[in-house]
């Protein structure tokens, strides 16, 4: 899939920046980072399955 | 609450102990004489020993207990009594029986480990 | 019913006999035997048998059943001891999921003396005297000195397995002051807790509070509490020759013994204790009439398995407390009683 081409109407460029997110080749453990609409591919490798990296956030739970 | 002092080491967590732990049901003759006590948060542990307890009372002529239902942490306790009594008082003394065998078990049950006649392994 | 019997249970071969007790005034023809404390103290007793670090075995002779359970019960829900209640997960790759893990770091029996700890409530915040906090901060990695055809994972990797050895202890306030003696550690350092493989980790932060046995069975400070009636073998007429022979295969061994009398082999009881009141001599026709199997219903044989925590010898008298403190609180609970309907009419 091609990267999305910036349309010639379009006054503003977008507010956000394009979301970055860590994804981990399950082939050679490289950390890739993937925006969205780029192909799901590892850049180091070329394997196509890649897993998301775990939420960094704090989460609470019982012990029971 | 002066029964479980500050230093005293209190077992029961007594955030947990509800405001009307104890009432008296609907229903009581007017002399005491059978009445039937709702206590809160308790089940089998205090409901069995204590209706013993309150049995060894020659003047009880029933005693018995029932938690009506299982998601209700609530336990009935129903005693008929002579006339020379009433039900509170042999609830009353049917709580300090079982208080003071809990003492004089306790007291033999350290008293025997302190003579230290029995096997010991590491 | 002879008065021996009267507290006996009958083990029949379909069936078990007498088995409730009447003790109370006026049930024993029309008897009045009212319970008082002195004579109480000279007709019940406690013998120890055996006491390890972690067990002990006791007979409670000459106390009514409702007692007994009470204690049984006590021991397994009502005393109250600390344990992981709060799982703080900052990173976990392994493949036990976070629920899963929070659940097994909360059955870790946790060496902290409960007394030494406030209740905590739902809404209170947690301070050093209420809250024992543990860190838990473990990665895997290939060990690089391992030899290169090393296929045992605990020798090809480091830290290939989670023990609860792991557990950091992270005193808060004066806590290190506090236990100082005796700083505050899971009971056991082989607990295994997950196992990782290098690239995995698990990090967070354990908050242990106070509890019961009643809320979550984590907090109960014992493994097993239980108690089985002292079983009785009755021989009421004797067993010889082959019979004997027979007689004692049919208990587990040191029960019953075969004893020469006057050149007649003859079975004897030895050690009823060791019975395990299988009915297996039931079975056989020549023993009909010959033998009764009776328990003594007020003769417990009480066995306490602590998990480590509290001594076990503690446990007994902690049960005892609680029971007093529940007689205390209902005490005081009965004269509020009182006092609120006497102001309702």
């Amino acid at each position: 899939m091609d990267p999305p081409q910036l349309q010639p109407y379009q006054s503003q460029p977008p507010l956000t920046k394009p979301q970055v997110t860590t994804y981990r080749c399950m082939r050679c453990r490289t950390p890739n980072e993937i925006k969205p609409r780029e192909p799901i591919r590892c850049l180091d490798c070329g394997y196509r399955i890649l897993m998301k990296e775990r939420t960094k956030r704090m989460v609470q739970f019982e012990a029971r | 609450m002066d029964a479980t002092a500050a230093d005293a080491p209190n077992y029961i967590a007594l955030l947990e102990v509800p405001e009307e732990k104890m009432v008296v049901l609907p229903g009581a003759s007017d002399d005491l004489t059978s009445v039937t006590f709702c206590i809160k948060e308790e089940d089998h542990t205090l409901g069995n020993s204590l209706r013993w307890a309150i049995m060894q009372n020659a003047q009880v002529d029933f005693c018995g207990y029932s938690i009506p239902h299982p998601s209700e942490a609530k336990m009935n306790v129903r005693i008929q009594t002579t006339e020379q009594t009433n039900a509170v008082d042999a609830m009353d003394k049917g709580i300090d029986d079982l208080k003071s065998v809990c003492q004089l078990l306790k007291a033999r049950f350290q008293q025997r480990i302190r003579q230290g006649d029995y096997a010991r392994a590491a | 019913m002879a008065l021996a019997d009267r507290n006996r249970v009958v083990v029949l071969e379909d069936r078990v006999e007498n088995v409730s007790g009447a003790d109370f005034p006026m049930s024993i023809d029309g008897q009045d035997v009212a319970f008082n404390l002195e004579s109480f103290k000279d007709s019940f007793d406690i013998k120890i048998v055996h006491v390890t670090a972690t067990e002990i075995e006791f007979d409670l002779v000459g106390v009514d059943a409702s007692i007994a359970n009470a204690l049984r019960r006590i021991l397994i829900a009502e005393i109250p001891t600390m344990a992981i209640e709060k799982v703080y997960m900052i990173n976990n790759t392994g493949v036990v999921q976070d629920e899963v893990l929070a659940h097994r770091l909360g059955l870790l029996p946790i060496d902290a003396d409960p007394n030494e700890f406030q209740w905590k409530r739902a809404d209170s915040v947690p301070t050093d005297q209420n809250t024992i906090v543990f860190k838990l901060d473990v990665a895997c990695e290939v060990d690089r000195s391992a030899a290169a055809g090393e296929t045992d994972p605990k020798k090809k990797y480091i830290n290939s397995a989670v023990y609860s050895s792991h557990l950091v202890w992270d005193p808060k306030g004066d806590q290190e002051q506090r236990f100082a003696t005796k700083p505050i550690r899971p009971v056991h350092d082989d607990i295994l807790i997950t196992k990782l493989r290098p690239g995995q980790a698990v990090t967070c932060e354990l908050h242990c509070d106070k509890g019961v046995g009643k809320d979550h069975s984590k907090f109960s400070p014992v493994a097993t509490a239980s108690y089985r009636l002292l079983p009785e073998i009755q021989i009421l007429e004797d067993i010889t020759g082959d019979d004997a022979e027979l007689f004692r295969s049919c208990f587990p061994p040191g029960v019953v013994e075969v004893v020469e009398e006057q050149g007649v082999r003859k079975a004897r009881v030895v050690n009823p204790r060791k019975d395990t009141v299988s009915r297996e001599v039931l079975r056989h026709k020549q023993f009909e009439g010959k033998v009764r199997l009776t328990r003594v219903r007020d003769h417990f044989i009480f066995s306490v398995e602590s998990t480590g925590i509290i001594a076990p010898e503690e446990l007994v008298s902690k049960a005892l407390d609680v029971l007093m403190e529940k007689c205390d609180i209902a005490k005081a609970a009965l004269a509020r009683a009182v006092k609120s309907s006497e102001e309702d009419e």
